[in-house]
């Protein structure tokens, strides 16, 4: 009698520690690490925005975003329900914070993968963390090329990198000269003399010639530039027909207000995404931002072909009162992605949710981004993304390419100074 | 004095036996953080706290350190321990040229002249596209080992920090005993007694400045070889130089074990904040960490060491003065 | 390398180096009263500037009228610092001094993000928008303003410190504390004045820059270098060396940019600069 009450007693203790740890999955810890402060810590602050309403939607749910996935929220439902907790840390722009905080996110927070880290160099150091302790690290922005050159197995990146948004200019140039009948002349390249700009004008400077193109001035400033007056003088006085310009945004708006007050009109200026398509861009120089064309991964247009776009960015808007940027729609994708990849894992083992990311094949519809979906290669590349260039006319950013998705047809050459009303 | 000897051993077998105790990656991490700031805070001191020249440019050694052995490394398989030695004497060679140029000035304006210096070296390297320019040098993680000084854990890299530390202590110490000590001591404290004794004082604040030069690139080396990759931004900015002055002030200068006491408070203070608070992203963390530094460097000017040793002698005095007022009433 | 390219140069070097010259002076003054670096200096550009702006976004005031009010309330905090913070460390090693005024440079960067966000502001549509044709070289308003704000606020330091009573008091302690002190007067209250008017000749920088810069909790990091370039070039202490030499690493600064690239125009500044030490390490107009 007793014995069987011992018996009775140990299975009930043992079901209810089965029942315990299976109440224990309640939580999949995601590590997330940005520039929170330091430099670029307006752009972090977007980009954490978009991760919170991203764990919001698959914790809880969310209205009138019924192609998302997760919308219905609840959590991961292979996973029984286990909710996404964001552990977030600060990199600060910093190579060296940026591996600590991977290190402690890892092995102190046992997250189930990384995400982040928007600065190139700060996402090299901190998925060689990741790479050593074999944890997924997801990279929703950094866009140098090499970061997927290492040979790295756990390192996933799903935008689009820098060498394909050159591809991308120069594609739109050659289409444009034949669609407009207009001549692209001498080309300047403008950039900021820090990894991603250097980067990028090495492409461009490479990628020209094979267009047909001739690069006339390369010119590169120190970021923290007090003024950018004799930058603008030495490329007014090389006479391009257009300026490739990459920079952040205090450079992007000192060098805008410069244009305008030497009189400095190219045909066009060409930018690569960063300062020209942060919020503050066009509010802070108004009718003077017209015409300039750039780069971006994102725009609010482009809804009418993907209504997602327009439903998920309503709710970022209610909570944030600011439209998604292509930093912080990338980043929100980033979050959706990895969290797919785990639930198709049906478990937060490393190898498992590793295995799941190279299986990922997303819709182009389930995301709100303008890409063809999200499909990784072997290199961890998402091969499916693609870049847009957007124009500013009227205050807000249109479409102009891809032209069979553009909204609005490209204004070239932008009007002198003079002639703008 | 035996105690002493004994107690200090004991503490070296507890530091190197630390990573086969712990085996927590984060904080093993911290102490090899702790570690390298410490030594080169050390080694600053060498040039700062013994010679009294207070250099904020230092990140100049740091950086030709970990370039020199990166480059060695990746354009012509130059084995990294080899490449950190000659990172070292590269920087000490070239602090030649800065010691020459700058050791007439005094105070404020070799403190500035250094940061100008520092400041040319990483445009320099920023605009060098041979040493990778702004997109920097990355060493790619194959053969791994202490042959390669790569290193999957981080057990390994603790102890080469260690290593290293000790290296650089064991250097200082060795200084301050020695004739090149004496000398330092005596422009410090009394530069025109020295001169007039005819201590050649711009040659001893050479060697002193080549020493700390020397040490500050070993520490380079091993930050890239951590870290497996460099750039202008993360090896040659004013903003480390400050740093490894910092350590040292906070310690206490010229002082043996000043900057690694003052490592210690200042690495742990920063990163715990920053795990603390830095997620929330409102710079909490940072305004904790300059509120100590502000008060450290109001309430402690001889550093924390030197506090310290104050309140060990005011102590002493205290018991002697309790004791002889017994005696008396006796 | 047309006259045009290279006057429109000259002009803008020295319409940005009135701005350094005037960060410059508050430093220089701090220095040649008390002997202390004040790492924190750009902090009060900083705070100038978000002054501006926060009374231009709250009450619509333009930024030329506001800027007695945030000189004045520069001042104040500087006078504030000194009397909470720096009056410690007067006596201190240089060491201590340096390492004070770095905290709290850090400490102003994370108290301005921690309570304005990181995020850029700007003021735009000023009473000095636009730009202006002088000479046949273009001219930005927000620029000619800030320089001529520099001359004028450059020359009433000036005035204040070789005509006025209390101007000749802050010299003497200057030249020699003990001295002064025996003479009556009170180096506490001289060391508070110059703690006041550096703040507030930064601040008004910080104005004068917020017409046409971005604001951001971080923009000191831009200037300060720079400024303690200027400090050093024209001679720790001295007002004049600091507006001469301000100009001058404007200028040297564009024409540098303009002739050699830009990524070395700070490296050209700083070699001048190096120069100009080894040669004369007091610097142009120091005491030596």
């Amino acid at each position: 009698m007793r014995e069987t009450m011992i018996r009775a007693l140990c299975a009930a203790v043992l079901s209810l520690g089965f029942a315990l740890g299976a109440q224990a999955q309640q939580e999949v810890k995601i590590g997330v690490l940005y520039p929170l402060t330091g430099p670029a810590a307006s752009s972090g602050a977007e980009m954490k925005n978009a991760l919170e309403l991203a764990a919001d939607i698959i914790n809880n749910g969310a209205k009138g975003v019924a192609g998302l996935p997760f919308a219905n929220g609840g959590g991961l439902p292979n996973l029984k329900g286990a909710k996404i907790k964001l552990v977030f840390a600060d990199h600060q722009g910093n190579p060296q914070t940026g591996a600590t905080e991977a290190e402690r996110l890892i092995s102190q927070e046992k997250v189930a993968a990384l995400v982040g880290a928007y600065n190139s160099n700060v996402t090299a150091t901190a998925s060689q963390v990741a790479e050593r302790y074999q944890v997924p690290f997801l990279n929703p922005e950094s866009s140098s090329a090499s970061l997927t050159q290492r040979g790295f197995k756990w390192f996933f990146r799903t935008t689009p990198h820098d060498d394909l948004f050159v591809h991308n200019f120069f594609d739109f140039l050659k289409e444009l000269e034949a669609k407009k009948k207009v001549k692209v002349g001498a080309i300047a390249t403008f950039n900021e003399n820090t990894l991603w700009g250097n980067e990028t004008t090495k492409l461009e400077a490479k990628l020209a010639p094979d267009f047909g193109y001739a690069i006339v001035k390369q010119l590169t400033y120190p970021a923290k530039s007090t003024q950018l007056t004799s930058e603008v003088q030495t490329l007014k006085a090389a006479s391009p027909s257009l300026v490739m310009q990459s920079s952040y945004l205090g450079d992007a708006l000192l060098s805008m207000k410069t244009y305008k007050e030497l009189g400095f009109a190219p045909d066009m200026i060409l930018a690569n995404n960063a300062g020209f398509t942060d919020t503050e861009f066009i509010k802070t120089l108004g009718k003077d931002a017209e015409y300039v064309i750039t780069r971006e991964v994102w725009a609010l247009d482009l809804a009418n072909r993907n209504p997602l776009i327009k439903e998920v960015n309503a709710l970022y808007n209610s909570r944030h009162k600011a439209n998604f940027t292509g930093n912080s729609s990338r980043t929100f994708t980033g979050l959706m992605v990895i969290a797919d990849a785990i639930n198709r894992a049906k478990s937060t083992e490393p190898e498992a949710v590793r295995k799941a990311l190279t299986e990922t094949n997303l819709p182009a519809d389930a995301l709100i981004m303008p890409w063809k979906g999200v499909k990784f290669d072997a290199t961890g590349q998402n091969v499916l993304g693609r870049g847009i260039l957007v124009q500013i006319v009227g205050g807000t950013y249109h479409t102009v390419y891809p032209f069979d998705l553009a909204t609005q047809d490209v204004i070239w050459p932008m009007p002198k100074w003079d002639q703008r009303k | 004095m035996m105690k002493r000897t004994i107690l200090f051993a004991a503490l070296l077998a507890l530091l190197v036996a630390l990573p086969l105790v712990s085996s927590n990656p984060a904080h093993l991490n911290l102490a090899i953080l702790v570690l390298m700031a410490a030594q080169l805070g050390v080694a600053w001191n060498i040039l700062g706290g013994y010679a009294g020249q207070v250099s904020l440019g230092h990140a100049a050694f740091y950086g030709l350190g970990a370039y020199t052995s990166t480059m060695l490394l990746l354009n012509f398989g130059l084995n990294p321990w080899l490449g950190m030695l000659l990172g070292g004497v590269v920087a000490a060679a070239l602090s030649l040229g800065f010691g020459w140029s700058c050791f007439r000035l005094k105070g404020h304006y070799f403190a500035m002249a250094t940061i100008a210096v520092a400041e040319i070296v990483q445009i320099v390297f920023t605009n060098w596209d041979y040493a990778g320019g702004a997109v920097g040098l990355t060493i790619p993680m194959g053969e791994r080992g202490w042959g390669a000084m790569v290193f999957a854990d981080k057990a390994p890299y603790y102890w080469l920090a260690l290593g290293l530390l000790a290296l650089t202590v064991g250097a200082t110490w060795a200084m301050e005993r020695s004739h090149l000590g004496y000398y330092l001591r005596a422009i410090k404290d009394e530069p025109d007694a020295a001169r007039s004794i005819g201590i050649a004082i711009a040659r001893y604040k050479q060697i002193a400045l080549a020493l700390s030069a020397f040490f500050t690139a070993l520490g380079g080396s091993l930050y890239a070889q951590k870290e497996l990759y460099i750039d202008p931004g993360s090896v040659l900015s004013t903003a480390l130089s400050i740093k490894m002055a910092l350590v040292s002030i906070l310690g206490g200068v010229g002082t043996l074990f000043g900057p690694v006491v003052g490592s210690v408070v200042l690495t742990t203070i920063e990163e715990l904040t920053r795990a603390a608070f830095g997620g929330s992203g409102r710079g909490t963390d940072t305004m904790i960490y300059a509120a100590l530094i502000v008060v450290i460097a109001v309430f402690y000017p001889s550093g924390l060491i030197g506090w310290w040793r104050e309140r060990v002698r005011h102590r002493k005095a205290r018991r002697a003065q309790l004791a002889a007022n017994a005696e008396v009433a006796a | 390398m047309t006259a045009e390219i290279l006057l429109q140069t000259l002009a803008s070097g020295v319409l940005i180096g009135l701005i350094y010259a005037l960060v410059a002076i508050g430093l220089t003054m701090i220095f040649g009263v008390m002997d202390i670096v004040n790492f924190a200096h750009g902090e009060f550009l900083m705070l100038g500037m978000y002054a501006s702006f926060w009374l231009f976004a709250l009450f619509a005031l333009d930024p030329m009228l506001t800027l007695p009010l945030t000189v004045l309330m520069l001042f104040a905090f500087g006078v504030l610092l000194y009397k909470l913070v720096i009056r410690r460390i007067i006596d201190a090693p240089m060491l201590s001094q340096i390492f004070t005024t770095f905290g709290l440079m850090i400490l102003l960067r994370g108290a301005a993000q921690f309570l304005w966000k990181p995020d850029f502001r700007s003021i735009e549509n000023t009473w000095v928008s636009g730009s202006v044709k002088l000479f046949g070289i273009q001219l930005g308003q927000p620029q000619l303003a800030a320089g001529l704000g520099a001359i004028v606020v450059t020359w009433g330091v000036h005035q204040f410190l070789t005509r006025t009573k209390l101007g000749a008091a802050l010299e003497a302690t200057a030249a020699d504390k003990e001295a002064a002190q025996l003479m009556g007067i009170d180096s506490h209250r001289m060391f508070a004045l110059a703690w006041g008017i550096g703040a507030a000749c930064a601040g008004a920088a910080g104005v004068l820059l917020a017409t046409f810069f971005p604001i951001f909790p971080e923009v000191g990091a831009n200037f300060i270098l720079l400024a303690f370039v200027v400090v050093n070039l024209g001679g720790f202490g001295s007002v004049t060396g600091a507006f001469w030499a301000g100009i001058l690493v404007g200028v040297i600064e564009v024409m540098g940019g303009l002739l050699l690239g830009p990524q070395y125009k700070l490296a050209v500044v700083l070699v001048l600069f190096l120069g100009v030490l080894m040669f004369r390490p007091q610097g142009l107009m120091g005491k030596a």
